[in-house]
């Protein structure tokens, strides 16, 4: 069973997603403050949990998402554990997660997720 | 009416934006981006910049979810203000609870006012795994992540209404 690629467009208050079952990308970026997070993360989840049950393809997630408002950052933090549970079941999954240089609140966002998992997790500074 | 008397009002008292009616999304979100692009011109502090914007977009929402889930015909008496006195900002919100409510909120707000920093982000992380009930809209964390932006404990009040409802002001200064 063959799984297609995940593209949204960002609007005002959703960031781009790119899933791409090839690479084993999964791109996030932009902000996120919808009206139903729980609605638009929804798909994202399911593809993502179909995706980490088959295959051997080694997983990165790209994320550069700057700012998410909390029933956002709740569906983030089931995003991470779905990654979580694949890098203990032994599939290779890293997190690189990028944020503004200038932009504290971002960084302190990405390491409170973090120390939620114990996966390969980086945190990478932006230049302006 | 007198606008020029209102506008002077309006820019005394250091209010940079205000909105009262009913809330939609794109409300919100047009708000959040006029919020936003004024900050970033007048502001030279990112982290304020995304704390106000922060308090704003939750402050809104939670406004706007209550409205909903309580099937509020009346939901156009909610209004959101964001201020600026001295070097700090304010964001107020206000909107009409069920009398049923109002006790339980403020509980909840006492709660979290009494929180100092390493508390409030206890109890962020215990909402962040806490499982998300049937009848909730948010995530049970706005309130948490408001306080956590604060800079003095979140003030509140209720105003009781004739028909014994409340309408309930939140002040928080960034």
């Amino acid at each position: 069973m063959s799984i297609d690629k995940l593209h949204l467009a960002a609007t005002a208050s959703t960031p781009t997603v790119d899933f791409d079952p090839d690479t084993g990308v999964l791109q996030l970026a932009g902000e996120s403050y919808p009206e139903n997070a729980f609605d638009f993360f929804r798909p994202l989840l399911a593809w993502v949990a179909a995706y980490l049950e088959h295959g051997t393809t080694p997983v990165v997630a790209e994320l550069a998402l700057s700012y998410l408002n909390t029933s956002s950052i709740k569906s983030v933090m089931d995003l991470l554990d779905l990654l979580e549970a694949a890098h203990r079941a032994g599939r290779t999954v890293t997190v690189r997660w990028s944020y503004p240089e200038d932009n504290d609140r971002a960084l302190e966002m990405v390491e409170e997720f973090k120390e939620e998992v114990t996966l390969p997790f980086f945190i990478v500074p932006v230049a302006l | 009416m007198n606008l020029f008397a209102l506008k002077e009002q309006l820019r005394e008292a250091g209010i940079l934006i205000s909105f009262t009616g009913s809330f939609s999304h794109s409300i919100i979100e047009e708000l959040g981006t006029a919020v936003k692009k004024y900050l970033e011109s007048a502001e030279t502090h990112k982290s304020a910049i995304m704390d106000v914007f922060s308090v704003y977009i939750e402050a809104a929402q939670n406004v706007r979810n209550y409205a909903e889930r309580r099937g509020q015909s009346d939901a156009d008496a909610s209004i959101v203000v964001i201020a600026k006195r001295d070097s700090h900002y304010r964001i107020y919100a206000g909107n009409v609870v069920e009398a049923a409510d109002t006790e339980a909120l403020g509980r909840r707000l006492d709660a979290v006012a009494a929180m100092d920093k390493s508390a409030l982000k206890a109890a962020y992380k215990d909402q962040l795994r806490r499982e998300r009930g049937p009848d909730e809209s948010g995530a049970g964390l706005g309130l948490i992540e408001i306080a956590r932006r604060a800079t003095r404990p979140l003030e509140y009040s209720f105003t009781p209404l004739a028909d014994g409802r409340a309408y309930f002001s939140l002040c928080v200064e960034i």
